[in-house]
């Protein structure tokens, strides 16, 4: 009897479990589907950007949102481009627009599969105007829109809209202990007494940057290589078409090699290669001043003031700049290094459309601007901040505004590239050896 | 992490109540089969009905991918043709035998291997020796034991500011250099330093595995019957004698088993040097080595790389199951 009632009641349990499990299995499909859908409401946004960087963007999005009744879901993720490679790998939900790759390989790559939508096709009519006010360097290829493998543009389409831009390779001092003029060259800021001065250095530099470490060298060598050899060797070995033993990057390797030998920088070499690049600048502020430059980017200023609260360190009087000096070769004086931050579309919904075209408008570039520490993309902007004033300057002066190189190589080349200056800075006698492991790794990088 | 779609809530849901019934519901209904059968089929087929779900999840989870991988090593970096180049097919391990990163990564995955293992196995059997024999053995065990919990990521942002470098003459910051100025030597650049980087980092795995090392060795040394111990001091033996010829020789095949998992664990190293050097200055280690190919899209050269790992690690799997089913026979 009490068998029986025990299969019974086992039975009557199968059955229920065999139903849920015919229901999980529904579930499970209605699970996978779904999703998406061309929203004319909604627009999801990743950014990489956090603090007073993501504040900005917030500003930038507030009148967007009440104005076209659109509502944006921004989310910072700093690992978006790994993301985003895996979710077009595995088919799942992009976000609708993110930082498109700055890796060529990964554009063109993304392209091909279809995952990042045209910025003609986002812009549409508003197309020629973004064109027409944005940086042309930004937008243009240094060999015409043919050129593929530059700044997001692939067949001659544009893949990356252009928000925002900081200018590299700028020299910056503090107007209390350097009151001298602008060297008109780059020998002439070599030959520069420190202790006339009462610094104990010419320059500080911080090289370190976590697993990016060595880009601020980068940075450095960009900056001689473009004006010493010119634009189009500049650009072709950023497309792997120039060997790193050739005499322009090997002369601009030397060149950098003095501007960070132990006798020019504050603490030596082993200073430079532990300091983190937001700390680099410190020394400057230090009374005596263990420094008198630190060639840095746009973006450092609010290092300098966050480093230094009780000094109350305000733009234009108590720091400055003065843009990087020639290297002696006057035509390629006009070349100018520069950064930008992106966007891509990765849905084409008519709300990351509109998104897209009210991103590229004066009018919310100019709060980017409004909010300070960044240039806009855009030439025309208004800046309150005098530093920034003159930093648009020397952007919209430039013949040509120049990308930093590392971030426009195949990611393994860029990692041994910045590596590569670490270990030259460290030991400049190993020079031709990591030249010639730079072309092998260059050859490697590119091929396949 | 904001933005979470109700999609995926739905998806969540369906793996963490779906999943199980569904396992459930596969016992259950097989059961009602296999009860009707005849009883010598029943005896017969029941282990492998019950078996299957595991079987078939390590088949999908890691037999599928460790068969793919090979695969992979074989193929181009798009995974559209065979690999071409010097070796033919072998392209990516010639690259991976023959290029000065990967060699690089490959000589320090040999010095984690031989020093980090030696001490973490060395520090964990003196320090479970000694603290064996003193009153305060549970507090200095633990202070041995801490660094273990700590993630390795945790670990290697604390030794970054022990090993902190700041120009001679200036305070210094980092704990080991502070120390170094009081004995007015100038300061070492740790992380940099070709000569020091790599027993920088080896260091820092030694601190997290010690604790590790000693507390298995500890409980196994706690098993030795005292009255061994007892028999040997009556026979005229002093401690050291005692340590090196009756305790060492009765814990060995603890020291194996641990041996053998700190060998692994050296040649898995990855989060302290990803952190604390990034491979820079010549610190990089073969899973390093893999994690950058992989970054960088070349996947079948880190499949490559992958496999050189595995194969490396395989005898030493073996060597340790034999070894757990020595120990088990011995009971």
């Amino acid at each position: 009897m009490t068998e029986v009632l025990a299969r019974r009641s086992s039975r009557a349990l199968a059955l229920g479990l065999g139903a849920l499990f015919v229901l999980a299995a529904c579930g499970g499909g209605g699970g996978s589907s779904g999703g998406g859908g061309a929203s004319t409401t909604d627009v999801t946004v990743w950014t990489a950007w956090g603090g007073a960087e993501l504040k900005a963007f917030q500003d930038v999005l507030k009148p967007f949102e009440s104005s076209s009744g659109i509502k944006v879901h921004l989310t910072t993720n700093r690992d978006s481009t790994n993301q985003i490679a895996n979710g077009i790998a595995a088919g799942t939900d992009l976000p609708d627009i993110a930082p498109g790759p700055t890796d060529p390989k990964q554009v063109k790559d993304w392209v091909s599969k279809g995952a990042i939508k045209p910025i003609e096709t986002a812009l549409g009519d508003q197309f020629q105007a973004y064109i027409s006010n944005t940086y042309p360097a930004l937008t243009t290829p240094p060999g015409g829109a043919s050129d593929d493998l530059y700044i997001g543009v692939v067949g001659g389409k544009h893949y990356e809209e252009m928000v925002k831009t900081q200018v590299k390779g700028l020299i910056w001092y503090n107007k209390k202990v350097y009151n001298g003029d602008a060297p008109k060259s780059f020998s002439d800021l070599l030959a520069i007494d420190p202790s006339k001065y009462g610094a104990s250095k010419l320059f500080c530099a911080g090289f370190e940057s976590g697993a990016a470490s060595g880009w601020p060298a980068s940075d450095q060598i960009d900056n001689i290589i473009m004006r010493q050899s010119g634009d189009q060797v500049y650009t072709s070995w950023i497309q792997g078409k120039t060997k790193f033993s050739s005499d322009a990057i090997k002369q601009g390797y030397q060149t950098f090699l003095k501007e960070v030998s132990p006798a020019t920088v504050y603490g030596g070499t082993n200073t430079v290669l532990s300091t983190n690049f937001a700390k680099a600048g410190d020394p400057m502020f230090k009374s005596p001043a263990g420094c008198l430059f630190l060639e840095q980017a746009t973006f450092i200023t609010s290092f300098f003031q966050q480093d230094f609260p009780s000094l109350n360190l305000k733009a234009g009087t108590d720091f400055d700049f003065f843009a990087h000096p020639s290297m002696g070769q006057s035509q390629y004086d006009g070349n100018v290094n520069g950064f930008y931050d992106n966007f891509s579309m990765y849905n084409d919904t008519p709300a990351a459309r509109k998104l897209m075209q009210y991103m590229a408008t004066k009018d919310a570039q100019q709060i980017w601007a409004n909010d300070g520490g960044t240039l806009g993309a855009i030439k025309s902007l208004n800046y309150t901040d005098p530093v920034f004033k003159r930093a648009a300057d020397v952007a919209g002066s430039a013949k040509n505004l120049l990308v930093t190189a590392g971030d426009f190589m195949p990611s393994d080349m860029q990692k041994a590239f910045w590596q590569s200056l670490l270990n030259v800075t460290n030991n400049p006698g190993s020079l031709n050896s990591e030249l010639a492991h730079l072309d092998q790794v260059q050859a490697a990088a590119y091929s396949s | 992490m904001a933005g979470i779609t109700p999609d995926q809530i739905i998806t969540a849901v369906v793996a963490v109540v779906g999943v199980p019934l569904v396992l459930l519901g596969y016992i259950i209904l097989g059961e009602l089969v296999i009860e009707r059968l005849p009883d010598s089929v029943q005896g017969w087929i029941r282990p492998y009905f019950w078996a299957l779900p595991a079987v078939g999840f390590a088949t999908i989870f890691m037999v599928y991918p460790l068969i793919r991988t090979v695969i992979i090593s074989f193929r181009n970096s798009d995974d559209t043709d065979w690999a071409t180049g010097a070796w033919g097919a072998f392209a990516n391990y010639h690259y991976f035998f023959t290029f000065p990163d990967t060699l690089t990564s490959l000589r320090n995955s040999l010095l984690w291997l031989v020093f980090y293992t030696f001490f973490a196995v060395f520090f964990g059997l003196i320090i479970a020796i000694l603290v064996d024999r003193v009153r305060y053995e549970t507090i200095a065990k633990i202070a041995v034991f801490l660094p273990v919990p700590i993630s390795a990521v945790a670990a290697s942002i604390i030794w970054k500011f022990m090993f902190d470098y700041q120009p001679p003459g200036a305070t210094q910051t980092g704990t080991l250099n502070a120390l170094l100025s009081v004995a007015h030597h100038d300061p070492v650049a740790w992380l940099v330093n070709a000569t020091t980087n790599n027993a920088a980092l080896i260091f820092v795995g030694i601190w997290t595995a010690t604790g590790f090392c000693m507390v298995i060795i500890s409980a196994s040394l706690k098993a030795i019957s005292s009255e061994v111990l007892e028999a040997a001091r009556i026979d005229g033996a002093n401690e050291f004698q005692i340590v090196r010829l009756v305790v060492t020789p009765l814990l060995w095949p603890t020291i194996t088993v641990v041996g053998t998992t700190m060998i692994i664990n050296a040649l898995k190293t990855f989060d302290i040097v990803y952190v604390m050097t990034n491979g820079a200055y010549n610190t990089d280690v073969i899973a390093t080595q893999m994690f950058f190919q992989l970054q960088h899209n070349h996947n079948s050269r880190a499949a490559a790389v992958g496999v050189v790992l595995f194969l490396a690690i395989v005898p030493l799997l073996v060597v340790n199951i034999r070894r757990f089913q020595q120990q088990e026979e011995q009971r």
